[in-house]
């Protein structure tokens, strides 16, 4: 069999404008989920029962099925049944940052929920007010927390927007399978773009390595 | 009194030592953790390992018993080299060794029986009923058969050292050794853990013992060898040790500690009339 | 709006099939991922530079390429490679594996190396070699205390077995896709698909917590 990888050079455009799709998604989802976390993370903190127990169960909801299901569910669904028109692209980043928002929170609670009593009481006792604890004492060593799991979900969000091509979203999942059934390149096409992906994705789970090692929590 | 006036008279069945070091040398980085040691062990002897904490003590024991390569010299165990970088030989030497851990290092997964009778089943490989028949044995020996069936986490630092060295003894070794067996313990648990290798002293086990409970070294100890910056700076029998150092460095030592002779061995229980 | 639930009357044998093979792929996928997990981790943590490194390339790899994507390449790319056709199940549950295996591998590796290295020199001094003191000693012991990250990767399995249905895996969502195309019953149809595999995804999770909390005190040496 013979192999033409010029199918690949010609298309190039094309893949780099599928690649910056996928990363333009990514940023905007986590732009979106790390505020929608926070919020998540606070009604589920709520000291009202009600309002915890909706957060929580949007949160465990949304955690405990599959991503490609709730992109789908939002894409049929919402505009059958719930009257909403939402573009492919909206829909594709409610259902991320719905999907993502659920992870964040989980990672602030636990980071909030991190910094020990003790920290409260030691700025207390040197005077200072809850929001001047919350800002110099707590909020600090809680983004020190934080960060290695939002970078984390961060690689993980990258890879998952390739499930947004199943409802035409053109990013680089699609845009490469777009070119695979016009030239019939299969083999061609499919490594380019696992390679794309692999060259986008390699620095980023390096990086990720390299905050996991550098803000290791030691106690 | 000196050492001519008293000559050394060391346990000795006119047999070649069991354990020997030979100008051992180690480094670590820029520490020189042992250099040149040259001590021996005789069958039947206890012999304390003594000195400041990072003097080589430590270092000493896993030499012997292969956890460590050596930089020169050589150590030898029952008259054969212990090589650390030859795992079939490092095997060998350790299944004819027990060794007790300063942190006891009890399996967590394990239960207290299982902990004593995981060597015999995977090294020695014993069917687990005669496994288990050597493992209450033991238990017995240092006063734990109750805890048979509990977890580690549930014992107290004394009862885990004491299971740490029936685990050791189940291996029915040649020498045994004790790397500062009672440095991680609470005070009132370090008596029942030395009354424990007071005993196995007494029946006549070869032990070396790394340790800071100077009482011990005396009492029990047949011979005590003193490391400072990785070098015996002195060695001889207890009494010479404690009572007439002739190497000034050993009497800050020993100064230094605090030492005033107070015992922490628990006397045998009377038997009931 | 007005639900109607005729679909599952005509439909449930064919979905219920559907739903055990989302069981068997999960299953099947973890097995494979556990192990690759236990021999990659345990490797890379033992094995020396060659294997860490070599080792370390493939987990990099796969947590740097989307399932999707390694999913379409195993079942439309490799066998123009091989020159003979795959088996669409097997395919699925290969690359759901490799996948799954890259992120076991990691998380086995950081318990490891968690295991206090005193446990190691004790195991030794049993006279134990180096294989018997990981298998008996250290790696049980780095399962339990990794099992809350081992039971959230259980967890993603299942969820992403779904993703087999983009090769067209007759797996639960690719079988609801099916009714939900043939009955126009969409709402029905993926709402029932969500609530199913929440039933499946929430009690492992659970599980495991559960497991965990009882087991715990046996991982800390």
């Amino acid at each position: 069999m013979t192999f033409d990888w010029s199918v690949i050079w010609t298309n190039l455009p094309r893949f780099a404008e599928g690649a910056w799709m996928t990363v333009w998604l990514a940023v905007v989802t986590m732009a979106l989920a790390i505020p929608g976390g926070l919020i998540l993370a606070f009604l589920r903190m709520s000291p009202f029962k009600v309002v915890s127990f909706a957060a929580a169960t949007f949160v465990e909801f949304f955690r405990a099925t599959p991503l490609i299901l709730q992109i789908y569910w939002a894409y049929y669904v919402l505009p059958a049944y719930f009257d909403m028109q939402f573009s492919q692209l909206t829909t594709a980043i409610l259902g991320l940052t719905c999907n993502i928002s659920s992870f964040n929170s989980e990672t602030f609670r636990a980071g909030i929920l991190s910094i020990r009593k003790g920290q409260w009481n030691a700025g207390k006792a040197i005077g200072m007010s809850d929001v001047q604890i919350m800002w110099h004492i707590v909020l600090p060593q809680a983004v020190m927390r934080v960060l290695p799991a939002l970078a984390t979900t961060w690689v993980s969000l990258f890879k998952d927007t390739s499930l947004v091509s199943i409802i035409s979203v053109s990013d680089l999942s699609y845009v490469s399978l777009k070119i695979r059934s016009e030239t019939y390149r299969i083999l061609e096409v499919l490594t380019a773009m696992a390679v794309i992906y692999w060259l986008m994705g390699y620095p980023q789970a390096k990086i990720v390595d390299w905050i996991h090692r550098h803000y290791k929590v030691v106690e | 009194m000196s050492a001519q006036e008293t000559p050394v008279k060391r346990i000795n069945h006119g047999e070649s030592p069991i354990l020997s070091f030979e100008n051992v040398s180690k480094r670590y980085g820029t520490l020189q953790a042992l250099d040149q040691v040259t001590l021996t062990v005789n069958r039947g002897e206890v012999v304390c390992l003594i000195g400041p904490s990072g003097s080589g003590k430590s270092t000493a024991l896993r030499c012997a018993n292969a956890l460590e390569t050596l930089d020169s010299g050589r150590v030898l165990f029952e008259g054969k080299e212990v090589r650390a970088d030859d795992n079939r030989n490092a095997r060998q030497v350790r299944r004819r060794m027990g060794m007790v851990f300063q942190n006891f290092e009890l399996f967590p997964h394990l239960t207290v029986l299982k902990n004593v009778t995981i060597g015999l089943t995977t090294v020695l490989k014993l069917d687990e009923a005669a496994a288990d028949k050597r493992a209450l044995t033991l238990l017995a020996k240092v006063g734990l058969s109750d805890k048979a069936s509990a977890h580690a986490a549930n014992l107290s630092g004394g009862q885990q050292q004491r299971v740490a060295i029936a685990r050791a003894l189940a291996m029915e070794p040649a020498l045994m050794l004790f790397d500062e067996p009672t440095s991680a313990l609470d005070p009132e648990t370090i008596g029942e853990v030395l009354s424990v290798m007071k005993a196995l002293a007494d029946e006549g086990m070869t032990m070396v013992v790394v340790t800071h409970e100077m009482d011990f070294a005396r009492r029990v100890g047949n011979w005590v060898v003193v490391f400072d910056k990785g070098r015996v700076i002195e060695q001889g029998p207890p009494r010479q040790i404690f009572e007439a150092a002739t190497v000034p460095r050993t009497r800050e030592f020993l100064n230094h500690l605090g030492w005033h002779g107070e015992s922490k061995i628990e006397p045998a229980r009377e038997p009931k009339q | 709006m007005a639900i109607d639930l005729s679909p599952f009357a005509n439909s449930w044998p064919f979905l219920l099939k559907a739903v055990a093979l989302t069981v068997f792929i999960s299953a099947m996928s973890m097995l494979l991922g556990f192990v690759l997990g236990v021999v990659v981790g345990a490797l890379r943590t033992y094995g020396g530079r060659f294997f860490d490194i070599v080792l370390g390339f493939y987990v990099d790899t796969m947590r740097s390429i989307p399932l999707l994507v390694i999913l379409i390449w195993i079942y439309f790319a490799f066998p123009l490679v091989i020159g003979a056709s795959v088996d669409v199940t097997s395919a699925a549950i290969v690359g759901l594996g490799l996948h799954l295996g890259a992120y076991m591998a990691e998380t086995i590796r950081a318990g490891l190396t968690s295991v206090r290295r005193g446990q190691m020199a004790a195991a030794l001094a049993l006279g134990m070699s180096h294989t018997q003191a990981i298998r008996t000693i250290i790696l049980p012991q780095a399962l339990i205390r990794m099992l809350p990250s081992l039971g959230s990767l259980f967890v993603f399995a299942i969820k992403d077995s779904a993703i087999a249905s983009v090769i067209a895996v007759p797996e639960l969502l690719r079988q609801t896709q099916v009714v939900a195309g043939n009955t126009y019953r969409p709402f029905e149809l993926y709402t029932a698909a969500m609530i199913v595999y929440f039933l499946l995804c929430f009690p492992v999770a659970r599980g495991v917590d559960w497991i965990y909390r009882r087991v715990a005190h046996l991982g800390s040496s």
